[in-house]
């Protein structure tokens, strides 16, 4: 499927044109099945009120990716005030079939990805990371979320990728480095 | 569309044989040349090629009010002149025009006897280029001296001299040209007389071409879609190598070129000669090599910014009378370093850069090319043959193909271990393309009027892999033109008229099921030209030429977010093509002392292709992206080029060129964005002269002062344009005669000589980084044999 039989070497010696439109390998209808590459399609945020076993799942999905069909669900983060939560986050790509969970991935790459919790205003959510990654330095896959007053705003979640720079790493434990691989301002409500 | 044909490398021959006729007089010879005005020059005007004699050539003794034509022998024969120095012109029909200093001081009459049928013969050879390019149009050559201080730089970059060029860029080592203010598939490149056919519409796509193949660089402004076919919107450049040293002995040159910015280094050589015993035949190898390591702007070095080059070429022809037939094979090869610091995932990583000022990622020197990479091979083969009728007609067949493979890789491997390990390019393009054309030029009718009538065939096709940006695609494309020229009284005329048709099939999947579209485009072009000789030191021209260009696949089917622009970009299925009209109308003054040229442009594009934004952003998983959509709208793009040269005095010299564009969205009344700004550009030369065996040697000190683009929507950029900038620069050169047959060409130029910091509009990655800082360079060019 990848490596399929290109004939470019057919130009060689074969400069009547004509003659070569008869014979091409491949054709330019046989499109290849795209990118095998991973793509977020939906990020899930669940959050369990400690000293219980219930959990609420709020999510961002968009299958087909970027563009295309618009995202079909983007919800309202909707907690308690005044509660900590465990929170834990999954990244999928549900463009592929089976669902390819990303977060085992992030996992075993964690030195050099951070994700990052940003609460406006701050005071209706404080986020503490639960998780460390080989140079002790957070990744924000498990933590821990404290709710403050009721009130109206927004969390940023972000996914930082930060590889290594020339061989060097470059997390440090701060959101500056690398570049965004999620970026999503959920709604935010506590009350 | 593909027409086109490697005649305008064609050389020919004008032999000039001067006779200075004493009258047989029964006076001592030393009286009779200072009153006898009864010198002739004569001559044949022939094709280098063929030994064909060309009719209806223009024969000038400039400043004597002296013309002829040549007759049906292409015989010529201008009379009664008087002894002395002359400037001799010749100018043919699709040709440049040619001068060459004669000399008809009867200095050797003791060479000669009454009874030695009392002439004094002189043989000048004069060899003038035959163009392709439309004659009323503005052209500017790059050749000799000029092209060679240019060496080591990228096509796009050696043509910024010439006034109305500029470049687009993505940081420093990817440029396209830009002529009047349009680029990409909007200027058409012809390479060695085939169109040049890459992955143009990409603005991070460089034209893939070797400019150490070609002795001469010329660039037509202004819409020539007659000749050339599609695309020709804002200009042609045409890359033309040596004409093949058919027969000739062994000569060769070795190029190299150094520079302190980046650490680069560039070797190219070309070997060339006949074949002993085969007088028709004739061939040449080249090669060129260049690394570069990161650049250095005046304060940081720009992490990952090398590159790689590893050209070459061979060819060889056959020439017997008037038969000639040539093969060229060329491969070219780069790796290009992005520079890291311009990946950004969402819009506030864009935002935080610009609010930064400066990178974040600040790297020491290293050659090591790592992701984001770009990696592209173009290689040509081509096929061409002519025959010269004995009555004057021409027919000519140039057969090509071309294979473009063009591979990205993004700064992030995919997380998954074993895909990771393959290493695979993020995305990857491989365009195929064959054209055939034939040309026939028919034989001078009335030795006024020559012509040419053309037939030209494209078929192509896409094949992509990767993340999905534009779809499959093959498409087939045919064009007929005709274009005649008429010369009288000092009067050129031209005309012409073409028609081509395109059916363009593309492949996509939609929902994993591949879908298919048709589309058949067609436009007619036509262009009508005249040029006026004044004087022989003032000559006008005025041209009105149209051109056209279908969209292109990413125009019709991209979408996706575009990173380096941090933006959601979105084709249309239903675009129409884009149809220019172009008007340009110049004036040309030469004497001994000043040369200036005005040249003022009006193109009015119909359904000009753009980036409109939209009032709503795409939400994606990184956040929201600012989004466009390809429209059409009615744009102008007018402007001014202006340049002039000034012999202060024997040895200082001044050269000043300006230009002038102001581009305008008539439909939604407002400006467009990425069009070059105003610049003004200033050369001093003091010419030194001969020194021992050096020659031609020279000092020059130059400034550049480019402005401030202020003609920009509002509301439609991240950042402002950066402010106007003014840049210094001096270069010294010679030439050292080590014998007759070996020289060599010495240059030194240093740029950016107070390395300035500052960002130029028309560089994509001016968010993120400053240019390039001072940058010395070392030019040596060694040349042996003919």
């Amino acid at each position: 499927m990848l490596m399929k039989v290109e004939c470019r070497m057919l130009g060689w010696g074969l400069l009547m044109s004509t003659a070569l439109l008869l014979t091409d390998c491949r054709r330019a209808d046989e499109v290849d099945p795209q990118d095998e590459n991973e793509l977020i399609t939906t990020v899930r945020l669940n959050f369990t009120e400690q000293g219980t076993t219930t959990v609420n799942t709020f999510e961002f999905r968009d299958p087909d990716g970027e563009g295309g069909n618009a995202p079909t669900r983007f919800d309202q983060i909707k907690l308690k005030p005044n509660t900590a939560y465990n929170l834990t986050v999954e990244l999928l790509d549900e463009s592929k079939t089976p669902v390819v969970d990303l977060t085992e991935e992030i996992d075993e790459k964690a030195d050099e990805h951070l994700m990052v919790y940003t609460a406006t205003p701050a005071s209706l959510l404080t986020y503490t990371y639960g998780d460390k990654d080989s140079r002790n330095f957070p990744i924000g896959l498990t933590g821990t979320a404290q709710t403050g007053t009721a009130g109206m705003g927004k969390l940023k979640v972000q996914l930082r990728h930060q590889p290594p720079v020339n061989g060097t790493a470059v997390k440090n434990g701060t959101a500056a480095p690398g570049s965004d691989d999620v970026n999503l301002d959920f709604e935010l409500i506590v009350e | 569309m593909a027409i086109y044909r490697n005649r305008y490398k064609s050389v020919i021959v004008l032999k000039v044989v001067t006779f200075c006729l004493l009258l047989l007089a029964p006076v001592p010879v030393a009286w009779a040349q200072k009153e006898a005005c009864d010198c002739f020059v004569k001559g044949v005007v022939r094709d280098k090629h063929t030994g064909q004699p060309i009719p209806g050539a223009t024969i000038a003794v400039l400043g004597e009010n002296k013309g002829v034509s040549t007759d049906i022998n292409g015989r010529y024969q201008i009379e009664r002149l008087c002894p002395g120095q002359y400037e001799l012109e010749c100018r043919i029909i699709g040709y440049q025009p040619y001068t060459e200093t004669i000399d008809l001081v009867a200095g050797h009459e003791e060479n000669f006897t009454l009874a030695e049928d009392e002439i004094h013969l002189k043989d000048v050879e004069i060899t003038a280029h035959r163009t392709d390019a439309p004659l009323s149009q503005p052209i500017s050559t790059l050749t000799g001296s000029d092209l060679a201080q240019t060496r080591g730089q990228s096509l796009a970059e050696s043509l910024k001299g010439i006034t109305g060029v500029t470049t687009l860029q993505t940081g420093s080592n990817i440029a396209k040209p830009v002529i009047h203010g349009l680029h990409s598939n909007r200027v058409l490149i012809m390479n060695n007389g085939v169109r040049q056919e890459g992955q143009q519409w990409g603005s991070e796509h460089a034209p893939e071409i070797d400019p150490f193949v070609a002795t001469r660089v010329t660039v037509v402004k202004g819409a020539a879609g007659v000749r050339f076919g599609s695309d020709a919107i804002g200009g042609v450049i045409l890359v033309e190598p040596e004409e093949l040293p058919i027969g000739k002995a062994l000569s060769g040159e070795l190029n190299t070129v150094g520079y302190s910015n980046g650490r680069q280094g560039v070797v190219s050589g070309t070997l060339q000669g006949g074949v002993k015993g085969v007088e028709e035949l004739g061939w040449r190898a080249q090669g060129t090599f260049k690394r570069g390591g990161n650049i250095h702007t005046p304060n940081y070095f720009l992490d990952n910014t090398g590159s790689r080059e590893r050209n070459f070429s061979v060819a060889a022809g056959y020439r017997k009378k008037g038969f000639g037939a040539e093969v060229f094979y060329s491969h070219f090869d780069t790796q290009l370093g992005i520079f890291s610091g311009a990946h950004i995932g969402s819009v506030t990583d864009l935002l935080q850069v610009i609010k930064n000022r400066e990178p974040l990622v600040k790297s020491g020197f290293s050659y090591t090319i790592a992701r984001p990479y770009q990696d592209v091979a173009h290689n040509l083969v081509k096929g061409e043959a002519h025959y010269h009728f004995a009555d004057g007609h021409r027919i000519q067949w140039v057969s090509a193909w071309q294979h473009n493979e063009r591979s990205e890789y993004d700064l992030h491997r995919p997380r998954n271990d074993s895909l990771a390990g393959l290493n695979r390019p993020e995305l990857t393009f491989r365009l195929t393309t064959f054209t055939n054309d034939i040309v026939w030029d028919h034989k001078p009718i009335a030795n006024k009027m020559a012509g040419q009538v053309g037939i030209s065939t494209l078929y192509q096709y896409n094949l992509m892999n990767g993340r999905p940006l534009i779809p499959n695609f093959d498409q087939l494309n045919v064009g007929a033109f005709l274009i005649e020229r008429l010369v009288q009284n000092g009067w050129e005329w031209e005309a012409g008229i073409r028609y081509d048709y395109r059916y363009l099939t593309t492949y996509r999947l939609v929902n994993r099921v591949t879908q298919r579209d048709e589309f058949r485009f067609s436009s007619a072009s036509g262009t009508l030209g005249v040029t006026r000789s004044i004087s022989e030191k003032l000559s006008t021209r005025l041209n009105v030429g149209t051109a056209w260009r279908a969209p292109n696949v990413s125009e019709l089917f991209s979408a996706g977010v575009h990173h380096g622009a941090a933006s959601y970009e979105e084709g249309d299925p239903t675009l129409r093509p884009e149809q220019a009209i172009n008007t340009v109308a110049s004036v040309v003054y030469d004497n001994d002392k000043f040369n200036w040229e005005i040249g003022a442009y009006h193109n009015y594009i119909a359904r000009y292709i753009y980036l409109k934004p939209q009032p709503e952003p795409i939400l994606t998983v990184r956040g929201a992206f600012p989004y466009f959509r390809y429209t059409q709208t009615d744009a102008t793009f007018t402007g001014i080029d202006a340049s002039l040269g000034w012999k202060l005095t024997d040895r200082w010299s001044l050269k000043s060129k300006g230009s002038y564009l102001r581009v305008y969205d008539q439909k939604n009344d407002q400006y467009l964005v990425m069009i070059p700004p105003n610049r003004w550009d200033n050369q001093l030369s003091f010419n030194i002269g001969e020194v021992g065996r050096w020659q031609k040697l020279f000092v020059s000190a130059g400034n550049l002062w480019v402005g401030e683009q202020r003609r920009v929507p509002a509301n439609s950029d991240f950042a402002p344009p950066p402010p106007a900038y003014s840049l210094w620069n001096l270069t010294a050169g010679g030439t050292l005669f080590i014998t007759q047959k070996q020289q060599v060409e010495v240059g030194v130029t240093v740029h950016n000589l107070l390395d300035t910091a500052y960002r130029d509009y028309l560089n994509r990655f001016r968010y993120y980084a400053d240019e390039m800082g001072r940058n010395i360079s070392l030019r040596l060019k060694w040349k042996f044999g003919a």
